[in-house]
């Protein structure tokens, strides 16, 4: 055959069960095995060199392409490509912040193939869906070999490519505890299709009634910036307190500079990105 | 590395390949070894949709897909997609209206809008259907045409 380059080596096992996923975990040398979901990331890797001579474990046989909500809960099965993710029409109208996080996510081509649990999984500090999943208090459900547990996307999420998943355990699903007015904007250099160089999200909880503020775009990771949460009260905060915590929080904020953006023009974006999301999130009124 | 056999039914007819190994991308094999270079490479990094062709309907980045993981699926390629009543249109709206400058990247604008059409219907919003192409990019910038194909394919549709 000819082909446009050489291709490396590796071997592709494909389970169809969560205990063969895991037995095939358990079995592979430390760091000798990458876990594929969508692809749409780990290919990189394998351009790179980095996965050769590796085993590749693709969970595509695995029944967790689902989707279910449970009253004002939603769980994601962590295979669920994006796009059926984005095309549910409850996610867009009782979690609008998730939803246009999801299309904030490449192209509509790369979201047929792309997951909520390779996101996760792959951790990038310019994820688009982490800093929603934080203002949504969402969970991520793992399976490992003593059985499920589930953790805080905040506790589960630990830097740049770091997280809580450990080597003998599998993402399952995500579960968000219930539907809540929701905002995600962000910025970035073409309108669609790019990477964030700033961006926020913002959740309002009717039954806790507390607001959640979360940034990102900056290394190491996307954060929740709680002081900033707790300066907005009510599902319609006053002019005052939105700008109060705007300043909050691109004050507080450990924003960094990196090879996309400057820090000083990252903590500008953070007033006006805050402001509009609030905005958008009181004005979606009682989502649920 | 390999498996015996890995089937695809392509542009409609049901394929057995022998030896893809595991690490072939679904660009190359369509290209390669079906010998359907309708679908182009353009960036390999998923940031063009020139390689966008349909896997069971849907619009896919075969750049970023490895071929074994659509194993049992439907590929349609530009060369198939007149066979869909959608693809056809699409075709014909991209003709009718000259949205073909140097046409790398028309093979690509074809099938992921024939997949939107089929995804969402008819019905779509004309600016969503735009925002949804924006992952298509026509390095010739020969887009009010690109656009005029889109609004065409609407007023068309039955």
């Amino acid at each position: 055959m000819r082909s446009a380059r050489a291709v490396a080596a590796f071997d592709l096992l494909t389970p169809a069960t969560a205990e063969e996923a895991l037995s095939a975990l358990r079995s592979a040398a430390p760091g000798a095995l990458a876990v594929l979901a969508g692809g749409t990331d780990l290919l990189f890797d394998l351009d790179d060199g980095r996965l050769a001579s590796r085993t590749v474990l693709s969970l595509r046989r695995l029944p967790w392409r689902t989707l279910a909500w449970d009253g004002a809960a939603l769980t994601i099965g962590s295979t669920l490509p994006l796009r059926t993710l984005e095309n549910d029409p409850g996610v867009r109208t009782r979690l609008p912040g998730l939803y246009a996080a999801v299309r904030a996510v490449g192209s509509v081509a790369l979201r047929h193939r792309a997951t909520l649990g390779g996101n996760l999984g792959r951790s990038a500090p310019a994820s688009d869906l982490i800093p929603i999943l934080l203002a949504l208090d969402a969970e991520v459900e793992l399976v490992g070999p003593e059985g499920a547990r589930t953790v805080l996307v905040d506790r589960f999420v630990q830097g740049s490519r770091k997280t809580a998943l450990r080597p003998d355990e599998l993402i399952r699903a995500v579960r968000i505890p219930e539907a809540r007015p929701s905002a995600y904007l962000l910025q970035r250099v073409r309108p669609f299709h790019d990477i964030s160089h700033m961006a926020v999200a913002v959740a309002y909880s009717p039954r806790r009634e507390s607001w959640r503020v979360a940034l990102a775009g900056f290394p190491p990771r996307p954060i929740l910036v709680p002081e900033a949460g707790e300066l907005l009260r009510g599902p319609r905060p006053s002019s005052a307190e939105v700008v109060r915590a705007a300043e909050t929080a691109a004050q507080l904020a450990p924003i960094v500079a990196d090879k996309r953006a400057s820090e000083e023009y990252r903590r500008a974006l953070v007033k006006p990105l805050l402001e509009r999301a609030v905005r958008a999130c009181a004005s979606s009124g009682g989502a649920t | 590395m390999t498996s015996p056999v890995l089937r695809l039914t392509v542009n409609g007819r049901p394929t057995a390949l022998d030896s893809v190994p595991v690490a072939e991308r679904l660009l190359d094999t369509v290209r390669w070894r079906l010998g359907l270079k309708g679908t182009k490479e353009g960036c390999r990094t998923g940031g063009c949709g020139a390689c966008t062709l349909l896997v069971d309907g849907r619009p896919t980045l075969s750049c970023l897909t490895l071929t074994h993981e659509v194993e049992g699926s439907g590929i349609t390629t530009v060369e198939g997609v007149s066979e869909d009543p959608v693809g056809a249109r699409v075709q014909a709206a991209f003709e009718a209206v000259g949205a073909v400058q140097c046409g790398y990247c028309t093979p690509g604008f074809v099938m992921t809008l024939t997949g939107l059409l089929k995804e969402r219907g008819s019905a779509e919003a004309f600016e969503e259907l735009l925002n949804d192409l924006a992952g298509n990019l026509c390095r010739c910038t020969g887009y009010a045409s690109i656009v005029r194909a889109v609004a065409a394919v609407r007023e068309k549709s039955p």
